[in-house]
C-alpha cells in the first residue's frame, strides 16, 4: 500500500535517516524501535508526506509520489498522529468530525461517524467536552480516534499513546487491530517501549541513528526493580543481576546478545554478572553465532564462529556467561 | 449645550463610515499579506518585516503629503478627482492601516502552536483549510489586529486633515472637528465631540471582545 526505497534524510547536513525498504501492506502493524534520536519520527513524517525526502521514492497504491501536488493527495489517504498531538479548539466531537468536514462530508453525517470512532475508543463520555480541557493521555486517544475517523489507507502513530494508562492503551491497539479487521488499513507505530512494540506488531523495523538494525528480540525480561537508586539486584526466574537504575516497579530489562562474554572459567573482571550454564542451542547468524546458555533463565549471546571452534562449544557444554552491568538496558 | 445636534450626528456617521471602509479594505489587503508573511519562509522575508514595522510607525501627516501631492490637480493621480473628498481619506488610513494588519496577523500566525499545521495538513487539508485552521486558532490575535487597525483609523487626524481638507458636512470626521473646534477656542464643543470618539472607540472594542468571547470555553 506504501513503500518506500532509498530513502535519505539529512538535517543541517547530518544524515538523519538512511533506509533502504519499509513496505507497509495492509494489515501491517510495523513497530518503529529505536532510542530517541534514531530517527522514527522522521521515518514517521516523511511516511506521512509532511516533507520530502532528499532521496529516495515514496510510493502509494503503486503510484510514485515525488510533487507536492502528489503528496498533498496521499495526505488524504495517510494520516499521522503526532507524540504530542493537537487539538483544535472547539468540543473533542469538533475536532474528530474535522477530517471528514474536510472531505466534504455534510456536518451531520461527520458528526455521526465522528461518535461511531469515539465510541469505539471507549471515548464516548468526551463527545461533549471541550478539546482544552482534557489531560494528555486523554488528548492522545482523542487524536487517535480523529485519525482513525479519516478512514485513511496508512496510519502511523509516533509515541501515540505513550501518556495514556496501560487500559487506555490497551483499547486503543484493540480498536486499531479491530479497524485492520474491518478493512485494509496499515499501520505503524513508533514506541520506545520494547514489550509494547512487540505486543502489538506483526512487523518490526529498528532504528538506530538513522539505518535499520536487526533486532534481537531474546534476552528481555519482565522485571519488579525493588528500587533504591544505585545498584539494585533483581531477580529473574531463578537468578539475580545487579542493574544499574534509579526506578522501581515494573520494567523490561534487555541483555544484548553482543555484550555477553562466554569463559569456561568464571570471569575475575569488571563485569559484575557471571552466570553458570548449559549450552542449549546453537545457531548460526551470518559470520557469528548464537549460543543459548541455560543458566536458570536462557541467555543468549552472540559469539564469533572462531570464538565457538576455539573454545569448543557445544551442547551441553558448562560456560560461564558475563556482562557488565551498565550493560544492561531498561525499559 | 446641544451637542448631539444634527451636523455632529453627520459628522459621526461620516467618521464611522470612513473607519469602518478603511478598516474593512486595511484588513483585506493585510491580513493575507501578514498570513503569507507569517507562514511562508523566503529570501529577504526579515527585510519586509522590518520595512513593515517601520510602516507602523509612519507619521501620518508624511502620508497625508504624500498622497496630498499624488492626488492633486496637478499630480500623477490627480485626474481621479479624489483630493478632498472622504474617499481621499479613506484611501490615507488604509496606507496607514494595511501595514498594521499585516504585522500583527503576521505575528499572530507566526506565534501559532506549529502542529496546526501539521494537523490540519496531515488531516487532509489543503491549503486554504490549513490557512483557515490556523487562522481559527489565532483568532484572539487576529482580531487584536483588527482592533488596533481601527483604533489608528478612527483616532487619526493628521492625514485626514490634509487630504480631506475638514470640509463642513463632506470631510469633517470627529477627530478633525475636534481639532477645529479647540483652535476655534469652543472648548465644550471639543469636549462633546471627543465623548463621542471615546465611547465609539469603546463601544467598538467592547464588540469586538464579545464577539471574540463567545464560543470558547
Amino acid at each position: 500500500m506504501l513503500e518506500a526505497r532509498g530513502l535519505r534524510h539529512t538535517y543541517e547536513r547530518r544524515t538523519v535517516l538512511s533506509l533502504e525498504r519499509v513496505t507497509l501492506a495492509p494489515g501491517t502493524r510495523l513497530a518503529l524501535v529505536g532510542p530517541n534520536g534514531s530517527g522514527k519520527s522522521t521515518l514517521l513524517r516523511l511516511l506521512a508526506f509532511l516533507e520530502a525526502p532528499e532521496a529516495g521514492e515514496l510510493t502509494l497504491r503503486g503510484l510514485p509520489v515525488r510533487s507536492a501536488r502528489e503528496r498533498r493527495a496521499a495526505r488524504h489517504r495517510v494520516t499521522l498522529v503526532e507524540q504530542r498531538p493537537y487539538l483544535f479548539r472547539g468540543t473533542v466531537l469538533a475536532n474528530v468530525a474535522y477530517p471528514l468536514r474536510l472531505r466534504g462530508t455534510p456536518r451531520a453525517a461527520a458528526e455521526a461517524a465522528a461518535r461511531g470512532a469515539l465510541e469505539r475508543l471507549q471515548l464516548g463520555v468526551l463527545t461533549g467536552r471541550q478539546a482544552r480541557s482534557l489531560s494528555e493521555g486523554e488528548v492522545q486517544r482523542v487524536a487517535v480516534a480523529r485519525a482513525l475517523a479519516a478512514q485513511p489507507d496508512v496510519l502511523l502513530l509516533d509515541e501515540a499513546v505513550s501518556a495514556a494508562d496501560r487500559a487506555a492503551q490497551h483499547a486503543l491497539f484493540a480498536a486499531v487491530a479491530e479497524e485492520q479487521g474491518r478493512r485494509p488499513l496499515a499501520v505503524a507505530f513508533a514506541s520506545h517501549l520494547l514489550e509494547e512494540a512487540y505486543r502489538w506488531s506483526n512487523d518490526l523495523l529498528a532504528l538506530h541513528q538513522g539505518v535499520s538494525v536487526p533486532v534481537t528480540p531474546e534476552n528481555l525480561f519482565r522485571v519488579e526493580l525493588p528500587g533504591g537508586g544505585g545498584m539494585q539486584p533483581v531477580a529473574i526466574g531463578g537468578i539475580t543481576l545487579d542493574v544499574v537504575c534509579d526506578r522501581s516497579g515494573p520494567a523490561t530489562l534487555a541483555i544484548p546478545p553482543e555484550e555477553i562474554v562466554l569463559s569456561r572459567e568464571p570471569l575475575h573482571s569488571s563485569a559484575r554478572n557471571t552466570l553458570p550454564g548449559r549450552v542449549v542451542r546453537i545457531a548460526e547468524q551470518g559470520a557469528a553465532v548464537r549460543v543459548t546458555l541455560d543458566t536458570g533463565v536462557e541467555l543468549v549471546a552472540l559469539v564469533t564462529r572462531r570464538s565457538v571452534e576455539e573454545m569448543g562449544i557445544a551442547l551441553g557444554t558448562r560456560l560461564f556467561a558475563s556482562f557488565k552491568t551498565v550493560a544492561i538496558r531498561i525499559f | 449645550m446641544p451637542v448631539l445636534n444634527a451636523e455632529v450626528l453627520g459628522i459621526t456617521a461620516l467618521s464611522l463610515r470612513i473607519a469602518v471602509t478603511a478598516t474593512v479594505a486595511a484588513c483585506a489587503i493585510g491580513v493575507p499579506l501578514g498570513f503569507w508573511l507569517g507562514g511562508t519562509r523566503f529570501q529577504g522575508r526579515r527585510g519586509v518585516l522590518v520595512v513593515l514595522n517601520t510602516a507602523l510607525a509612519f507619521p501620518t501627516v508624511v502620508i497625508g503629503l504624500l498622497l496630498y501631492l499624488l492626488l492633486s490637480r496637478h499630480g500623477p493621480l490627480g485626474g481621479l478627482g479624489l483630493l478632498f473628498t472622504w474617499r481621499a481619506i479613506v484611501v490615507a488610513e488604509v496606507i496607514l492601516a494595511a501595514p498594521i494588519a499585516a504585522a500583527l496577523t503576521a505575528a499572530a500566525v507566526q506565534s501559532v502552536d506549529p502542529r496546526v499545521r501539521r494537523t490540519a495538513l496531515t488531516l487532509g487539508a489543503g491549503p486554504l483549510a490549513t490557512a483557515w485552521a490556523v487562522a481559527r486558532e489565532a483568532r484572539f490575535a487576529l482580531a487584536a489586529g483588527v482592533v488596533v487597525a481601527f483604533g489608528r483609523v478612527f483616532s487619526e487626524v493628521g492625514a485626514a486633515m490634509i487630504v480631506g481638507g475638514n470640509i463642513r458636512g463632506e470631510t469633517r470626521t470627529l477627530t478633525t472637528a475636534v481639532a477645529l473646534a479647540t483652535s476655534q477656542g469652543e472648548f465644550s464643543l471639543a469636549i462633546g465631540l471627543g465623548l463621542v470618539l471615546l465611547a465609539l472607540a469603546l463601544t467598538v472594542n467592547v464588540l469586538i471582545q464579545l464577539l471574540q468571547g463567545r464560543d470558547d470555553a
